[in-house]
């Protein structure tokens, strides 16, 4: 690769710790009379601190690769698979959303069986939903 | 000083048939609960708090206690056997004990685990009972001068795991102390890079960062690797040799003085309020790894990894009892639970207990001593289970800890928001292993990030910012040089690492 | 159907039939009902807060989860509570006056008023007072205030940003100055006091056992009234400083609640108030008997206490 990986999060990190200094900390930390330490004191010394050592690592890089592309695209599925349950029980509750998250995970990870898909599908979410509602007296999100 | 009788009297209440029944129930629940990924030791105390109202005192404090040592060593399950902490002092356990268990032997990992968290429980139990007050005297010398020191110090010891590069473990603790500073500042109480978000005034819930970055992300890169592939989260090989699924005595011997290490760590900041088991945990790994003749083994499944990391770990939770009793000030998230459970059962923690209701006191340690034993046998029970149980496939292994990540995140930070924030962290987890930084070094920044951010704010008022008032604490100077001589020693090390 | 599809029908229904609600006739929590703490594990708040709960509990049957959201001293617990929907399954607990202080000094920026909840009652009156060692070389607030200018600057521990106001009128009043350290709650006030490091520090509570073992003693009350417990020492006002706090730990809900519900549960808190297991845990927690000023009082309490704040904490 023409690019490597510590190039890549280095310049990310540069940009990242300036955004912060520059950007984000003045807007988004008030400023006050007084006071021994200001609010913005301790993020804006870390924020430089992380674009200088970004910098320096785009500079000088380790050889470190990243891992397998394709796995990452793998595991950007499940990150959505999730987002979307997550939103899905916002919606609908845990009692609805559980068994097909699971059912779909299960899938994804290649697991065709029936009796274990039964019991992911089914006994998992019963257990939890009786350990947590019944049991604990709490409620399900 | 608390007379002879009492203590008996005292002993005598709790070695009773009944506390031991409530004392082992506390325990299986608090290995059980404590292992459920997700959920974890701080979340069974939660739970079991309301259960002891309608207890009287002390059995209501024997299976509190309970409930804590169990979820001390059912905390290190999942991090031993998936690979998935469910707090950050069990991440250092992992760092060996799931390479072990990977090599087919979980039992053996599982089982140093217990003995080695037995032991710095035990060990800092001791000290509480014959000690306690002569030490909380010197934890109240350390003040903010000296405890900035003492977490300057805790960061250089860090340096001995930053791997191969220490640009990048600076960025990993740099991100770790922005996180931190979410929430509100220290001195002011102003909103503080919340983005209008009211619910993380208080600071991003530490369950939500914990899980996500620990264990989520790590079943996130595990799913990707199993694609279509199933097979067993874990397999315990029978090798034929019975010393692969035990501890012999002489493995056990050989970590003596890790362990004896580890615990004095873990009970010297176990006494000092605000620093916590995981910066314990981390630096007992540390130093024990650059004490050892072959570093190079360490995080591929060597014992001494977690000998080092449970005795630590688990002796901070010990000795948080000791500013606890005698001060009434907890120590941590526990001992905060612990204190107000005390308090509901009428027990006021403070200079006069001892005095006051010295005869429960007595018998909370004696419940305490009850425990250790109980934990142990029931450990070795408990723990076959648990590998019989991640032995089921991983298909079904890693949706099952997802629904309980789900839940257990959703019940610590009331509602889905957290789980949201935890989803988020996953993926900078995921993001940030894959580019190569330190998930550990982040996860310690940030959780004693805001203690050393108020810490430095107290101490400038009470310097009025004048730095040169440092040098009038000889602890703080102690430990200021013994942090430079450690970065230098572990910048040596490292670099000799790389070319050896 | 595949047999996919027939397992997830089979799961969700097993799920619907276990989730079925069941029919109420009288008012009570559907599920769980929740009070949220605005403070964390083992403080006042929480222990008042938690017992009762389990009196509640007791006395109605109902199923009552206590849960700690600190930040902010309240506001972060009553930010998130504005924001629930109504329905009638979340309680708030906190302390008066860090919220009304909040109110007065960032209004505008909160996403919530008085306004925004419907007040269940009150459980108790905390008192707050200003400490130091037993070998502080001063005995009250003008000893204080002397032995501050002689030495130049005298440390003192605040754990809140009232506190932190009433320090300053006190400085701008007395000329004399003061590095206030911010401490992480009453409890480590006490631990400031003990280790030296601070001469004086302001204690609701955390200081009772310490002044019972004489190794503390109160400089001066923080209260409008003189405290209970030591009725001898002089308030803040009475030592020519115009600044009093009188924090009130109280109850609320979203408004828009059903009154049913409100009307049921600000009952139940009466009821559990008057409990003598709770009057005992509230002595323990306060110095002071449970005060319960009904969901009216309670209201006009806040309304009356913003105004005040508006005079004495307005930057």
């Amino acid at each position: 690769m023409a690019v490597s990986a510590d190039r890549a999060s280095g310049a990310f990190f540069l940009l990242f710790g300036l955004a912060m200094y520059f950007y984000v900390n003045p807007v988004y930390i008030e400023t006050v009379d007084g006071g021994n330490l200001a609010p913005n004191k301790v993020p804006n010394i870390v924020s430089i601190i992380v674009a200088v050592c970004g910098a320096f690592l785009t500079l000088k890089p380790t050889a470190h690769q990243v891992r397998n592309p394709i796995l990452m695209v793998k595991t950007g599925l499940y990150v959505g698979l999730l987002v979307a349950g997550i939103y899905a029980m916002s919606w609908f509750g845990f009692e609805y959303v559980a068994p097909i998250l699971a059912l779909a995970i299960m899938w994804m990870i290649g697991e065709r069986r029936p009796l274990w898909l039964g019991l992911g599908v089914v006994g998992m979410p019963v257990l939890i939903w009786f350990l947590v509602t019944q049991v604990l007296e709490r409620a399900l999100p | 000083m608390v007379d002879f009788a009492t203590i008996l009297a005292g002993f005598g209440d709790a070695f009773t048939l009944f506390n031991l029944a409530f004392v082992l129930f506390g325990v299986v629940l608090g290995q059980f609960v404590g292992a459920v990924p997700g959920i974890g030791p701080i979340m069974a105390m939660a739970i079991a708090i309301p259960f002891t109202f309608g207890l009287d005192p002390l059995p209501a404090i024997a299976f509190l206690v309970g409930v804590n040592k169990g979820g001390l060593v059912g905390g290190a399950v999942p991090a031993v056997l998936m690979n998935t902490p469910g707090t950050p002092d069990a991440a250092a356990t992992a760092m060996d004990g799931y390479p072990l268990a990977k090599q087919g032997k979980p039992l053996k990992a599982t089982k140093m685990a217990l003995f080695s968290s037995i032991t710095g429980d035990t060990f800092s139990d001791i000290v509480l009972i014959t000690v306690s007050a002569p030490l909380a005297v010197l934890a109240l010398k350390m003040g903010p001068i000296e405890v900035v020191a003492l977490m300057i110090f805790a960061f250089s010891i860090l340096a001995g795991l930053t791997g191969n590069s220490l640009t990048k473990g600076i960025i990993a603790a740099g991100l770790g102390l922005l996180v931190a500073s979410v929430g509100q500042d220290p001195e002011n109480f102003t909103p503080r890079l919340i983005f209008g978000y009211w619910d993380v005034f208080d600071g991003l819930p530490l369950p939500s960062v914990a899980i996500g970055m620990l264990a989520i992300s790590e079943i996130l890169h595990r799913m990707s690797e199993a694609h279509g592939n199933v097979q067993s989260a874990i397999v315990a090989k029978d090798t034929g040799n019975p010393d692969d699924r035990r501890v012999t005595w002489l493995e056990y011997w050989s970590c003596r003085y890790t362990m004896l290490r580890g615990a004095t760590i873990g009970t010297i900041l176990g006494a000092l309020p605000g620093i916590g088991s995981t910066a314990a945990a981390f630096m007992s790994y540390a130093m024990t790894k650059a004490s050892s003749k072959d570093p190079g083994s360490f995080g591929k499944g060597n014992i001494q990894g977690i000998a080092a990391s449970e005795s630590a770990n688990s002796a901070v939770v010990g000795s948080n009892l000791i500013p606890l009793l005698t001060l009434g000030i907890p120590g941590s998230v526990g001992a905060a639970l612990i204190i107000s459970a005390f308090m509901i059962h009428g027990m006021q923690p403070g200079p006069l207990l001892f005095e006051n209701q010295g005869r429960l006191v007595y018998g909370l340690f004696g419940a305490m001593i009850m425990a250790n034993f109980v934990n142990l046998w029931v450990g070795q029970v408990g723990l076959r289970v648990w590998v019989k149980v991640v032995s089921a496939p991983e298909s079904i292994i890693f949706a099952s800890a997802i629904l309980l990540c789900i839940v257990g995140v959703a019940m610590a930070t009331s509602g889905l928001f957290g789980v949201a924030i935890m989803l988020i962290f996953a993926v900078l987890g995921y993001l940030m292993t894959s580019f190569g930084y330190s998930l550990v070094i982040f996860i310690i920044a940030f959780f004693l990030g805001p203690r050393f951010e108020k810490s430095i704010a107290q101490s400038l008022a009470l310097t009025n910012g004048d730095l040169t008032q440092v040098l009038k604490s000889p602890v703080a100077v102690a430990l200021l040089v013994l942090s430079v001589i450690s970065v230098v020693w572990f910048l040596r090390k490292n670099a000799q690492a790389e070319q050896g | 159907m595949n047999p996919k599809t027939k397992l997830l029908a089979l799961g969700a229904s097993v799920m619907m039939a276990f989730a079925a609600p069941a029919a109420a006739s009288d008012w009570k929590p559907n599920g769980p009902l929740t009070i949220q703490i605005g403070f964390g594990a083992g403080g006042s708040t929480d222990t008042m807060g938690r017992v009762l709960a389990k009196v509640m509990k007791e006395n109605t049957g109902w199923n009552i989860v206590v849960e700690n959201k600190p930040g902010g001293g309240g506001v972060a617990m009553f930010t998130g509570l504005s924001q629930r929907p109504a329905k009638g399954d979340l309680i708030g607990m906190g302390v008066s006056i860090p919220v009304l202080v909040q109110l007065v000094n960032r209004g505008d920026q909160l996403l919530f008023n008085i306004d925004s909840f419907d007040y269940l009652g009150t459980v108790a009156k905390a008192e707050l007072a200003l400490v130091a060692s037993k070998d502080a070389p001063f005995d009250d607030l003008e000893g204080l205030i002397a032995y501050a200018k002689a030495q130049g600057t005298l440390p003192v521990a605040t754990m809140a940003p009232p506190q932190v106001l009433m320090m300053k009128q006190t400085m701008a009043k007395a000329g004399a100055e003061f590095n206030l350290v911010t401490a992480d709650g009453g409890a480590e006030v006490m631990k400031l006091i003990l280790g030296g490091q601070v001469l004086a520090g302001f204690g609701s509570g955390e200081h009772y056992p310490y002044l019972e073992s004489g190794d503390m003693k109160v400089i001066a009350g923080a209260n409008q009234a003189r405290l209970s417990y030591a009725p001898e020492v002089k308030t803040f006002i009475e030592s020519g400083i115009e600044a009093y706090v009188d924090p009130v730990f109280f109850l609320a809900m979203r408004d828009g609640t059903d009154p049913a519900a409100t009307e049921a549960i600000a009952a139940a808190i009466d009821e559990a108030t008057k409990a003598p297991e709770f009057a005992e845990i509230v002595q323990n927690a306060v110095k002071g008997d449970p005060l319960n000023m009904g969901p009216e009082g309670t209201h006009q309490m806040m309304v009356d206490g913003l105004a005040n704040a508006k005079v004495l904490f307005a930057k």
